[in-house]
């Protein structure tokens, strides 16, 4: 009996200590560099213009100028990221891009009622099951929502959804609100794969531009 | 000093032999004084929050974060105890320069350190962080400790807790080097190797070579206070091992900002040096 009571508090414990998935580790995204090619996108007539001219001008890319890719899109270009799960938000740490990172709050705070227009966003997340939703606000609008240059405006409202498959993969999806770019929301995924052992490298996108 | 003796490689020769002619070392530069009347006043204000115990983890490790972030404020010269006409590092050190690191900083006070990679929205580089106006976090996990900066291009940093200490083999040449970390008691003790030699050590100008190699020590005294020891081997920039000191203040709450330094970056073109001649 005292066993018992022991294995059973020792479970509970267990539980407590690790309530939900660990995904701490280094993941590696697909490459998608056009996520419209999934789905119609809901394009506002001027939102489709600009995704024209953004097509047709790559030189225009701010992450060509070691700016930061911004949210989805840095989880379509294939560069190893790194999660870390500490108590009150998880941090995502990016190899590639502007070797920036990122926050993602978890200990139930809101938005900000008028948040910074921020290239990576103010994120607040939680668990559904097993899945960790966060949802994102306060964009700038100079970011491209992908490599094909897809824009968004200030309004972006970004739900990612991240849910581990196996030991090595990730499912991906990501709903783009932008009532200021597209008529209705849409969704778009991607899949990650888990890199064990892996290590992220310093990789400083201005060494190869300033010079 | 150099170029002459290259000129004149005889007079060299003679002045080693003899032990006469020699040029005396050029003065190390002196401080340029405040960038404007008034700065950094704020810097050391004495903080409101009584400081209690240094905190510690459930497996007794020392606590280096909480709900607040480490806030150095401006200490420009790691070598010196004011600079600018504010608090610096804790410590006066006489650094062991060689020539080369001796004139390039004499050049960088002289020019006003126009030429500084942070300002160009390149990476702080390790030890300057610690003694850098930028506010930062440290996140312990059983095997690392992530720091997240809000300066440069929001930066992060990850040093390795390994307790043998082994650095990969061949490092490529980083701005934040290999960083490999273990606890000495309360003590979190940082094996750095592996650097470009392009990051300066601080604001005014001291220089690294690529053959830096640094032993960091972060302490946290009391919940308030984070002590800080470095020590830099460089044999490519000076003479013999020095180690500089710094104190860094938690500020309690406080919370990091997206600070994106390459956002419309148009500062270092104008940066031109010194021309109150």
């Amino acid at each position: 009996m005292k066993w018992c009571c022991l294995i059973i508090i020792l479970a509970a414990l267990r539980i407590d200590a690790q309530p939900h998935p660990d995904f701490s580790g280094v993941w590696l995204p697909g490459a998608v560099a056009d996520i419209g090619l999934e789905g119609a996108v809901p394009f506002q007539p001027w939102a489709r213009t600009k995704f024209q001219e953004n097509s047709a001008a790559k030189q225009n890319d701010l992450d060509l100028r070691c700016l930061p890719p911004g949210v989805p899109r840095i989880s379509f270009q294939a560069r190893p990221f790194e999660i870390v799960q500490s108590s009150n938000r998880l941090l995502f740490l990016y190899e590639g891009g502007a070797h920036v990172w990122r926050q993602v709050w978890m200990d139930g705070r809101s938005h900000p009622q008028d948040p910074n227009p921020d290239w990576l966003g103010h994120s607040i997340g939680h668990w559904e099951g097993d899945t960790l939703v966060v949802d994102s606000v306060g964009f700038n609008d100079k970011t491209w929502l992908d490599d094909a240059g897809h824009p968004h405006t200030e309004q972006l409202h970004v739900i990612e959804k991240y849910t581990r498959t196996g030991p090595l993969a990730m499912k991906y999806e990501v709903v783009i609100d932008d009532p200021g770019a597209y008529t209705h929301s849409w969704t778009v995924g991607n899949s990650l794969s888990f890199l064990a052992g892996g290590r992220l490298e310093e990789d400083i996108c201005l060494d190869k531009i300033s010079k | 000093m150099m170029s002459r003796m290259a000129r004149f490689p005889g007079i060299l020769c003679l002045g080693v032999v003899c032990g006469l002619a020699q040029q005396p070392n050029p003065k190390l530069a002196k401080d340029p004084g405040p960038f404007l009347p008034g700065f950094g006043a704020e810097q050391d204000r004495v903080p409101k929050t009584v400081a209690g115990p240094a905190p510690h983890l459930v497996d007794g490790r020392p606590d280096f974060g909480g709900n607040g972030a480490w806030f150095p404020g401006f200490n420009g010269n790691i070598a010196e105890t004011k600079w600018k006409g504010i608090k610096s590092a804790d410590r006066h050190v006489d650094v062991p320069f060689l020539p080369w690191t001796l004139k390039t900083f004499n050049e960088r006070v002289e020019n006003l350190s126009k030429d500084d990679p942070e300002a160009r929205c390149l990476p702080v580089g390790v030890p300057r962080f610690m003694f850098d106006p930028y506010p930062f976090q440290m996140i312990q996990t059983a095997d690392q400790v992530i720091f997240v900066f809000e300066g440069d291009n929001y930066l992060w940093r990850i040093v390795q807790i390994d307790p043998q200490g082994k650095h990969a083999n061949d490092l490529k040449p980083t701005w934040l080097g290999d960083a490999v970390g273990h606890y000495e008691g309360d003590t979190l003790v940082v094996d750095v190797t592996g650097f470009n030699g392009l990051a300066w050590l601080d604001q005014a100008g001291h220089a690294t070579s690529d053959k830096l190699h640094l032993t960091e020590r972060y302490t946290r005294t009391d919940s308030m206070t984070l002590k800080y020891e470095v020590t830099i081997d460089d044999p490519g920039a000076y003479s013999k091992p020095w180690t500089a000191y710094n104190t860094v203040r938690w500020r309690p709450g406080m919370e990091l900002m997206e600070n994106i330094c390459q956002e419309d970056e148009k500062s270092s073109r104008h940066m031109i040096g010194n021309v109150k001649k």
